[in-house]
């Protein structure tokens, strides 16, 4: 059984932030998201919480991007790498540190250029412009550290890679359930899902 | 018989094409998957097929009585196991 999917998108990612100024000059004044909302809360309860300010841009669809800003709170580690959030030592490989990230999706490729140009006028420039798979995406990271991405697609996702995806998955989820797991494995198991399925699939597809 | 699966999407079709210009392999269909088999190894040169690089590292969907020995810059080879 299939559950419904009554979900409609992101409501909101929050972060915190010790650098109100720099974020509203990154989202708002250079990227030209909208402030669409914010709460000035006077801290309180049992952990002695400070006051704050949650403040929310719009990042299309209706959907946002959030952040706190405590006032009094000092910063929370001192690594150098990482973000404001979590930081990282020296012994932390790079791909993990960069693994965590927002991707914001632009329409086309003329979108994508137009945020390119808005960072590269401004002091937080695009640092990769890379074609993916099936996506091209820029990336940077704002003052706070958080790695942004903003991504178009460069054709439409076709119906034999949602079953390929899902293949993949199953396949992943008997992968870790045993012992040792390995890309070759995974790639054996999909086989065989492959070909237990992916011709019945098309059939089911007329 | 070894055989190596590749979803049948735009950017994948000149690995399979690639494949098949060896006489010893065979390319086929499963559903959306080319089914690339050989009773050898198969071996497909990254250039020959035009993908970056993030399409090639991503082309493979399975590998069925084989292991993948090679899947770098040059080239994808795949051995009976």
């Amino acid at each position: 059984m299939t559950l419904e999917h009554k979900v409609r998108g992101v409501d909101h990612a929050a972060f915190p932030t010790f650098d109100p100024a720099g974020t509203v000059r990154f989202y708002r004044d250079v990227l030209g998201f909208p402030v669409v909302h914010s709460i000035c809360a006077a801290g309180w309860g049992p952990e002695d919480h400070p006051d704050f300010i949650h403040f929310f841009f719009d990042i299309g669809n209706d959907d946002r991007i959030a952040f706190f800003y405590y006032f009094g709170l000092e910063p929370q580690h001192a690594h150098e790498r990482g973000d404001v959030y979590a930081g990282f030592g020296p012994e932390v490989p790079e791909f993990f540190v960069r693994s965590r990230h927002l991707a914001i999706h632009v329409d086309d490729q003329d979108d994508l250029l137009e945020y390119r140009r808005r960072l590269d006028d401004s002091q937080w420039p695009v640092e990769m412009q890379i074609q993916h798979e099936t996506i091209e995406s820029i990336y940077t990271h704002d003052p706070n550290g958080y790695m942004v991405e903003l991504t178009r697609a460069m054709r439409p996702v076709t119906p034999q890679e949602d079953l390929d995806a899902n293949l993949t998955i199953d396949a992943l989820l008997d992968v870790v359930g045993a012992p040792e797991p390995t890309f070759g494995k995974l790639l054996a198991r999909k086989a065989e899902l492959i070909v237990e399925r992916a011709a019945d699939w098309e059939a089911a597809q007329v | 018989m070894t055989a190596l699966y590749v979803l049948d999407v735009p950017e994948n079709t000149t690995v399979a094409k690639v494949a098949g210009e060896d006489p010893e392999v065979t390319v086929g269909k499963v559903g959306p998957y080319f089914e690339i088999t050989a009773d050898g190894a198969i071996v497909v040169d990254r250039r020959a097929t035009g993908c970056r690089h993030a399409v090639w590292y991503s082309c493979v969907a399975g590998v069925a009585d084989g292991r993948i020995v090679q899947h770098d810059k040059d080239a994808l080879r795949v051995d009976p196991a």
